[in-house]
């Protein structure tokens, strides 16, 4: 039987920061992982790497752990960080009152909060309203990558031997006399059901944890809510740009990589596996949008998506948008079950802080003194220099940093080894984003590819302008020469869901020109392609002959 | 927001490649990434590292990617912003400048005495040695030859019958200073059709050149200037009539991709082509067909930055009332040129390749002329198949 001292369950920043941090202080420690990772809230955000301006009033504990948690991601994930700063502006329509309170609480919460004249904000933000802005402030929030951040974590754990699993689900635990022996895992693709034996299991499930809990009869206090977010085409903003009134929908927008992610709403739903949006959605956000950019509606929106916020609600506590942000660690000794926790609660700044304090906890149960390092340690090398310049000579321009970034120091050399060696390979799979065939195929052989979407939350193939337009036919191509054999073969059924994944965020914000882009994409798939019927086709031809 | 300023329009892009299909550039060099890419797709990533595209040198500003756009990117003007941005940061070639600067070259041979001979002997002579090559301009071609005087200053002379209906010549630096017959021509021709031509001294070269050589700071001056006569002729209601494709092109349509102003649009309103506006005249029945037949049949190369201007082709229906005329267009696509594009020796090949389907309809000779309204298409022509082209207008004048 497979074994590791501690399981750790859920791919998300909370889980991955734990197997980190575990990894580190020497414990043989496993993730699993039902689906991809960062497939919950951990990407289904807005990328916002708080300063803790968003806290200052209402919750300053939290904001204090912000600012704190956010100098740390600056320097231990330089690469997935983009420090953009951020404004914090008041609209007319906004109480002046809670602006006093709010430059109080930045003070006494330690975040630099710098008055800028309006002539100041404008020129940072051209696109900031002239009619409602009245007041802004620059505080140190920034933008924060999810996905890379979670390779990487996945790469820094696995240099002191953290293992991963996904697309592994947890069906029950083994436990023995009250105490845990095991976690009963199922194969999403073969079916195949095994155990892993293990001393300690971790429930880090965010929105899932309630379902993780019900399988060794615990009950954990999560509501899932809902928050939806529109992606646009652009850059609309320089820096991170929040309403500065008690926070809200629509509030904060968030220039992220080539694209702006306007959020988010905030709505509580029976299940974490709802990430549905609708066009009522889409409309009541860019309602409050335009009053901050009342030009908003000429830009083009590339798709919505949402994503649940896994809020811990202890017995008789509020939810929604009065549920604390804060997070909580359950011991389930205390309902019985000996080995098991629960972590759940929080935000993705302070991932690294609720993994200290879980792995602190796990810690003393085995009697590790290792103190935690995940603060002072980089999350990954930087890619040297000499490298990037070498890569130049072969990259699309503009890429060359992203990859880096995007691949870490031994993948990029790798893929420029591969773009040097094989003029082909330096062909874009996706020219939105200027994603090489070098660096898809890299991803494709990575352990963790099953599916193309595994290897588009990689690369960003399929994020750009066009949505999959272009790439999927390509991309479900090269993983069909590249990836895992059991799921690459059936290439069709690749390039389908990969589509779909696409279309699933598309569809409420059908509109001018998404709604052109969407038509295109139908009459070249559906048309020219006929891959909804390519199958029956043949079949006639067959009964024809 | 001003949607139709060119950095927005980069948002409406689809990513359907139709630009790429139709670019002659990327036919004709494989190192070119295409205007897609180079375009509206790296425009999302200006931002994210400062980085240089060096295929956008191949861009030759020839517009067909936005003539192909099913959206409306102005494709082409964000590869001039962009070129612009990377002379923010490198030092123009002598080459470069000399070619953005023709107007500015033009008037200082003037001011030596019998200037122009010199310069043309100098000229053939500069070929002859390979200075030019040296120079990084392409020594296979012949210097526009400089006319004598320049067709402003010898404007003045052509005797014209003052009446109330009146237009402003917009000359452009090609017909003023290296082929005034086409000046005369167009005098000719409106005079006929009952207008008197006025010149306006104060406008200066269009700017076309300087912004396909990343002088935009300089460019600017020059639309504001222009912009600002054109502005005050429209208060007198006294259009601004331009035998020159590119001139228009970028009066009506460039200044206000490039610079996004509203009095840029408000301008482009009073600005005509040539045969436009005499096509307008037919419209409104005002047009003079007394034209003594000619009997003569045509091959019509219709510029690319005529194309764009997407007013159809109003000097093959006007020249067709003409008895006895036959007006074929070659459909041969981009001559290749592009303004000062295929004077750049790096670029000489290029050029030519995109030219050869022309040069090869043309060598055809099914025809008695060639005829186009641009001045550097007809020089690519005669370059290319040694037959010389005229401007339809020349031969409009003919039969008046």
């Amino acid at each position: 039987m497979e074994k590791a001292t501690v399981v750790v369950i859920g791919g998300g920043a909370t889980g991955l920061g734990i197997l980190r941090d575990l990894s580190m202080r020497g414990v043989k420690a496993l993730l699993v992982e039902k689906n991809d990772l960062v497939n919950g809230a951990s990407s289904r955000y807005h990328g916002l790497l708080h300063s803790g301006g968003r806290y200052a009033v209402k919750d300053q504990e939290a904001a204090k752990e912000c600012i704190i948690e956010n100098q740390i991601m600056r320097k231990i994930g330089k690469s997935c960080v983009e420090p953009c700063g951020g404004m914090f502006t008041r609209l007319d329509i906004d109480d002046e009152a809670y602006e006093e309170a709010w430059v109080k609480g930045c003070a006494d919460s330690g975040i630099e909060a710098t008055p800028i004249t309006l002539d100041e904000a404008f020129k940072l933000e051209p696109r900031l309203s002239r009619k409602h802005v009245k007041s802004a402030y620059l505080v140190p929030d920034a933008a924060v990558d999810g996905f890379r951040m979670s390779w990487q974590l996945i790469d820094s754990s696995k240099r002191y031997g953290g293992q991963v699993k996904t697309y592994t689900e947890v069906i029950g635990f083994d436990t023995v006399n009250g105490e845990l022996r095991g976690v009963k895992v199922r194969n999403q693709f073969t079916g195949e059901e095994y155990e892993i034996g293990c001393d300690i299991a971790v429930n880090a499930a965010g929105g899932w944890a309630a379902f993780v809990g019900k399988l060794a009869g615990v009950e954990i206090g999560v509501q899932p809510d809902k928050g939806t977010l529109i992606a646009f085409n652009q850059r609309i903003v320089n820096h991170v740009v929040n309403r500065l009134h008690k926070s809200s929908d629509g509030d904060i927008f968030v220039p992220h990589g080539s694209i702006t992610i306007l959020g988010t709403s905030s709505m509580s739903v029976p299940s974490p596996e709802d990430t549905s949006t609708s066009r009522e959605e889409v409309e009541s956000l860019i309602k409050i949008g335009e009053q901050t950019f009342e030009d908003l509606r000429d830009f083009r929106i590339l798709r919505t998506f949402a994503g649940s916020r896994p809020l811990y609600i202890p017995p008789g506590g509020a939810i929604g948008r009065s549920a604390s942000r804060g997070f909580a660690i359950v011991d389930h000794e205390q309902d019985g079950l000996k080995g098991l926790f629960t972590i759940v609660g929080g935000k993705f700044t302070t991932f690294r802080l609720m993994a200290e304090k879980m792995c602190n906890q796990i810690c003393t149960k085995l009697n590790n003194t290792t103190p935690c390092r995940t603060a002072e340690e980089p999350l990954v090398e930087e890619v040297p220099q000499a490298d990037k310049d070498r890569a130049k000579k072969f990259f699309p321009s503009y890429g060359v940093n992203l990859a880096a970034t995007r691949l870490g120091v031994e993948r990029f050399k790798k893929v420029v080894e591969r773009l040097e060696s094989e003029p082909e390979s330096r062909e874009l799979v996706c020219e939105c984003e200027n994603v090489t065939r070098a660096e898809v195929e890299e991803i494709c052989k990575e352990d963790t590819s099953f599916i193309v979407n595994d290897v588009r939350r990689r690369t960003r193939i399929g994020m750009g302008t066009c949505q999959g337009n272009f790439c999927a036919l390509r991309a479900a191509a090269v993983f069909a020469d590249t990836g895992v054999e059991s799921t690459a073969k059936d290439s069709l059924t690749r390039m389908k869901e990969f589509l779909q994944g696409r279309w699933k965020g598309i569809r409420p914000v059908l509109l001018g020109r998404t709604l052109r882009e969407t038509e295109m994409t139908r009459a070249i798939y559906e048309l020219s392609m006929a891959i909804n019927n390519a199958q029956g086709g043949m079949n006639n031809a067959k009964n024809n002959s | 927001m001003s949607d139709i300023k060119a950095i927005f329009t980069g948002d409406r892009c689809l990513s359907c490649t139709a630009c790429m299909a139709n670019c002659p550039v990327m036919a004709a060099v494989k190192e070119y990434r295409g205007p897609k890419l180079v375009g509206p797709a790296h425009g999302r990533m200006h931002f994210s590292q400062e980085d240089v595209e060096e295929s956008l040198n191949y861009c030759s500003n020839c517009k067909s990617c936005d003539r192909a756009c099913p959206s409306g990117v102005a494709v082409s003007t964000l590869n001039m912003l962009q070129r612009a941005e990377y002379y923010k940061k490198h030092e123009h070639l002598r080459h470069e400048d000399m070619l953005a600067h023709g107007e500015r070259m033009a008037k200082l041979i003037r001011k030596i005495p019998f200037g122009a001979t010199f310069s043309n002997i100098g000229m053939s002579l500069g070929k002859t040695l390979g200075v030019f090559s040296a120079l990084g301009l392409a020594g296979e071609r012949n210097m526009p030859a400089y006319a004598a005087t320049a067709f402003k200053d010898y404007f003045p002379r052509i005797k014209q019958t003052a009446v109330n209906k009146k237009i402003v010549m917009f000359t452009g630096c090609y017909i003023n200073d290296n082929e005034p017959q086409v000046g005369e021509a167009f005098i000719k021709v409106m005079n006929a059709n009952g207008c008197e031509v006025l010149i306006d001294k104060q406008f200066k070269c269009c700017g076309s050149p300087l912004v396909v050589t990343g002088f935009l700071d300089e460019a600017r001056q020059h639309a504001d200037n222009n912009v600002a006569r054109i502005l005050d002729w429209k208060r007198q209601g006294i259009p601004v009539v331009t035998p020159c494709t590119s001139c228009s092109l970028m009066l009506k349509e460039e200044y206000h991709e490039l610079f996004g102003e509203d009095q840029f649009h408000e301008a482009a309103e009073n600005v005509y082509d040539a045969f436009e506006f005499l096509e307008m005249l037919q419209e409104r029945g005002e047009f003079n067909d007394n034209l003594k037949p000619l009997n003569q049949k045509f091959l019509y190369h219709v510029p690319c930055h005529l194309k764009s201007q997407a007013i159809g082709l109003p000097a093959q229906n006007i020249l067709e009332e003409i008895g006895g005329v036959e007006v074929k267009t070659a459909d041969a696509g981009c001559c290749g040129i592009s303004g000062n594009y295929g004077f750049r020796k790096d670029k000489y090949e290029i050029s030519m390749k995109i030219g050869a389907k022309l040069f090869e309809r043309v060598k055809k000779k099914d025809f008695d002329k060639v005829i186009s309204d641009c001045g550097t298409c007809r020089m690519q022509i005669h370059h290319g198949t040694e037959i010389k082209p005229v401007h339809p207008i020349e031969i409009l004048a003919q039969a008046y």
